[in-house]
């Protein structure tokens, strides 16, 4: 997930949160300045979902989501500060293009929870899951039989064998996924409980690295499932 | 992005091509992915008096990856375990002159060398030794 990057302009004024780059005093409000009304660069450190001024959770109404982010957009709308400083205009344009970024991020189900991941539990590769073999062998086993059927007389005998063993895997890749969807959004459930509950000792440690888990190794499957689907989808249509 | 000659001709005439039995003689298979973008790979060798006497490979995936891998096997075949561990993915970005974007194809394909020859060392392991296995 790509942190938005700072036109040069507005980087000099990035500061500590909680002081005002305009007037040095203290900035109690999110995103503007209490007393000289300055906007204020969103942080490089601010997640996007306190972007977006929701909690970090999993489960997330569309509709509040879209709310916040057009509530939000209107004050960073760069029209508002075509009368403002260059400072401002930056700073508003930043703004906008990091809320952006976040709103697409949260808005997807998928991206949202790989960009959760990321957040808890550093880069993708810190979560290691031993690979599903089985899934693998039978992806480069259909690969076979996909070349085999690109290849052949598609309205021979062993065409029509071959095209009808693909639908059926595609049927059942299809079904998978599905199932894949719906076990993410239990495991997306099973989060926000976790995360509500409020607990630190040991078993709800345990608890929350079996659900990140779970979820890099869906979303994983995910990636490979879908290529093979594509795959199928682009020959047989 | 424009592939570069050699992994074209890896892409259009893979080297190694195919699959050795699981439970072959002297075989390890390396089965690895990357959940980024979705590319599987499978690298097996087959041993003979600790020398790579073959190797094979079947890779799903971008040309990058399949040039990776399809050089790891041409690169496997003759080396000893010892010289086999000492491939390393810069080797492969180097030879097929892989842009920064593809550095992951190289990387899968060692990851696969390595856990190819982690299987068979395995294997051999549990052979020889009855409770000795590493």
């Amino acid at each position: 997930m790509n942190q938005p990057t700072p036109s040069g302009g507005s980087r000099n004024v990035q500061m500590a949160r909680s002081m005002c780059w305009h007037c040095q005093s203290e900035v109690a409000g999110e995103y503007f300045c209490e007393r000289c009304v300055k906007v204020q660069p969103v942080s490089k450190e601010t997640d996007y979902f306190t972007c977006l001024g929701l909690p970090r959770r999993l489960t997330i109404d569309p509709a509040v989501l879209e709310a916040k982010y057009y509530e939000r957009s209107r004050a960073f709308h760069p029209d508002f500060y075509l009368n403002k400083t260059e400072a401002e205009q930056a700073i508003s344009l930043d703004n906008a293009a990091t809320l952006n970024t976040a709103y697409r991020t949260l808005r997807d189900p998928v991206q949202r929870a790989e960009y959760l991941l990321d957040l808890e539990a550093g880069s993708v590769k810190t979560i290691r899951t031993s690979p599903p073999a089985d899934l693998f062998e039978e992806i480069l086993e259909l690969q076979d039989t996909l070349d085999a059927y690109r290849a052949g007389d598609h309205s021979s005998e062993t065409g029509r064998r071959l095209r009808a063993r693909l639908e059926a895997e595609r049927g059942a890749l299809e079904r998978r996924q599905a199932e894949m969807e719906d076990e993410l959004q239990k495991l997306f459930v099973e989060w926000d409980a976790l995360q509500d509950r409020g607990e630190a000792d040991g078993h709800a440690r345990m608890e929350r690295d079996r659900l990140l888990r779970r979820m890099r190794e869906i979303l994983s499957n995910r990636t490979y499932v879908k290529n093979i689907v594509n795959d199928l989808v682009e020959t047989i249509g | 992005m424009a592939y570069s000659d050699k992994v074209v001709d890896h892409f259009n005439n893979p080297r190694n091509m195919g699959s050795f039995g699981k439970d072959e003689e002297g075989v390890g298979t390396g089965m690895v992915g990357a959940p980024e973008c979705g590319d599987v790979m499978k690298l097996q060798i087959k041993v003979q008096n600790d020398r790579i006497v073959d190797a094979k490979f079947k890779t799903f995936g971008c040309g990058s990856a399949i040039a990776s891998s399809s050089l790891a096997t041409e690169w496997l075949k003759g080396k000893t375990i010892e010289e086999a561990e000492q491939i390393k993915n810069t080797d492969i970005v180097q030879e097929l002159n892989l842009p920064p974007v593809k550095i992951h194809c190289s990387v899968l394909a060692e990851d696969a060398i390595k856990a190819a020859l982690a299987d068979y060392q395995k294997k051999a392991g549990s052979k020889t030794g009855t409770g000795s296995a590493q």
